[in-house]
């Protein structure tokens, strides 16, 4: 390391630490005091700071080890050649470039891994836009998906929940939020909205549930069609609830022995929806009529109805065993023109299966 | 808010600290700026330095200084959605899912530039924005903001950048997908 001496003072320090005032070395503060002395004359002097190229700024390496008295000043600092070279092109470390390579191929692993991911999150997302534009039956076969891949995720869960509550699909939303985490949830706006959904309709499907208990009982066949009407103005998500209530009207109107009103109930019903049921249905009010007024005509149209009742039921078993049921129980009707419900036909006429 | 040592935190998110590192060496090499010493990552502070020549050309000491935001919110953004899904939306326990998080979440908070790089920004922008210079106009208010959320550094400000551009970054990629 080279070393200078200040033209002020005569301290001796290494080159690098002076500064060059009209070609004359000073150290830092007798270069001060000559910019105080010019300024009180009022000149500006030129200060330069001086760079000891005799060794190199970076690795230390001496000048006059490799041959030479300075080594070339660039950007302003002494470098020997190889650090010169490095410094205008610094190259990445290989364990950098190593680091780099092992990420982006974990991250490929990762993209690979998740695709599975991926396609439940794009499947979700989409089903969440179709719920937020009221499209719910499209909805729910995504959020199935999403759901099935991920069953701890609260917002598919509750999105499927969602969309089959609003469509009347109580099983679907039931199992997607019993699969998640045994039923719990965070309190969010949307837990918030598809519980009251839930209690909703669960309350509705218990109402509708009693109505059904109760239908088929004398004196509450009124209490069982009030309740299928609240069920169905509860929940009217679930068409199949307002499309029951004729037939608790019908069943009313069989237990008050008004069977003018029982034909005209099950004889809309079967106009807007012909079934087997419908025509069984129908079947059953005019043998009433028949019984009532004995007028054969009656008789006669209510085996047409059973007749077109079996016809439309063939293929469906259940059709078929309801078929044998209530045609069993027409026929003794219009053979005895007693007009009994279906509990007291089955006490006289049928072994009971309950093992009570 | 609790205290935790620098470099605790420096050493916890190393890869941030190592990419936001990169990111001032890749720049500077972009403009073939001199570069006198790299540290990538050590225990002190700062954890890491690129020590490169000045320059009086904008463009080089913005990108060179403002690198690491672009960068490291890139690189956040790209990590964190390999593993938003699993770790957020889907609570799907995946421990590769993870990692990538906390690489996503680690290179998301090292993203701001340091002081030191954003007042020599801001040196120069101010009389080149005067002069119409669209880089110096957008850089203002960008630099303003990061300077004091640098500031605010000391109330997580930095690991509440990473995790905002950690969820945010992928529930806007994936809302765009489902929407495509």
């Amino acid at each position: 390391m080279r070393e200078g001496t200040c033209t002020g003072c005569g301290q001796t320090a290494p080159f690098g630490s002076f500064y060059k005032i009209a070609d004359k070395l000073f150290c830092e503060p007798c270069s001060w005091k000559e910019e105080r002395a010019a300024a009180e004359r009022g000149e500006k002097l030129a200060k330069i700071s001086v760079v000891d190229g005799s060794f190199c700024a970076r690795c230390k390496t001496r000048a006059q080890d490799s041959g030479s008295a300075d080594f070339p000043i660039f950007k302003g600092v002494p470098l020997c050649p190889d650090c010169c070279q490095q410094v205008q092109d610094w190259p990445y470390p290989v364990w950098l470039k190593a680091s780099l390579a092992g990420l982006l191929i974990l991250l490929a692993v990762a993209l690979i891994h998740g695709r599975k991911y991926f396609h439940a999150g794009r499947v979700m997302y989409a089903g969440e836009r179709l719920v937020n534009e009221g499209r719910y039956a499209q909805a729910v076969p995504l959020l199935k998906e999403a759901d099935e891949i991920a069953p701890q995720s609260d917002n598919a869960s509750l999105l499927l929940a969602k969309a089959a509550l609003h469509i009347g699909d109580i099983t679907t939303a039931q199992k997607a939020l019993q699969s998640h985490a045994a039923g719990h949830f965070e309190t969010s706006g949307r837990f918030e909205e598809v519980s009251a959904l839930w209690n909703r309709a669960t309350d509705a499907v218990e109402k509708a549930n009693k109505a059904s208990e109760l239908v088929n009982q004398p004196d509450k066949a009124e209490e069982a069609e009030s309740l299928m009407r609240q069920a169905a103005a509860e929940y009217p998500e679930v068409p199949q609830l307002a499309a029951s209530i004729p037939y608790f009207e019908g069943s009313t109107a069989f237990y008050q022995h008004n069977y003018d009103r029982m034909l005209t109930i099950f004889e809309g019903l079967w106009k807007s929806a012909p079934s087997a049921t419908t025509a069984g249905t129908l079947a059953g009010a005019l043998s009433c009529k028949y019984a009532a007024t004995g007028d054969q005509s009656f008789r006669t149209r209510s085996e047409e109805m059973l007749e077109k009742s079996r016809q439309l039921a063939l293929g469906d078993k259940q059709a078929e065993t309801d078929y044998q049921e209530y045609s069993e129980r027409i026929k003794h009707r219009m053979d005895t023109r007693e007009i009994i419900d279906k509990q007291e036909y089955d006490r006289r006429f049928r072994k009971s299966t309950d093992k009570n | 808010m609790f205290f935790i040592p620098g470099f605790v935190i420096s050493l916890a998110t190393f890869p941030g600290v190592i990419v936001h590192e990169t990111a001032h060496l890749f720049f500077c090499k972009l403009f073939r700026l001199a570069v006198f010493n790299v540290c990538f990552i050590r225990v002190g502070n700062p954890a890491g330095y690129v020590i490169h020549e000045s320059t009086d050309n904008f463009r080089a000491m913005f990108f060179v200084g403002m690198g690491p935001f672009f960068i490291n919110t890139l690189l956040c953004v790209l990590f964190c959605t390999a593993a938003f899904l699993p770790v957020w939306e889907l609570k799907i326990d995946d421990p590769l899912a993870y990692f990538f998080y906390w690489l996503g979440l680690s290179i998301g908070m090292h993203a701001f530039p340091s002081t030191v790089d954003l007042t020599h920004i801001w040196a120069m922008a101010p009389s080149l924005a005067k002069k119409g210079n669209l880089l110096a106009i957008i850089s203002l208010p960008l630099v303003a903001l990061l300077y004091v959320l640098n500031f605010a550094r000391v109330v997580w400000a930095d690991l509440g950048y990473g995790i905002a551009v950690g969820i945010l970054g992928p529930i806007a990629i994936f809302k765009a997908l489902a929407r495509a």
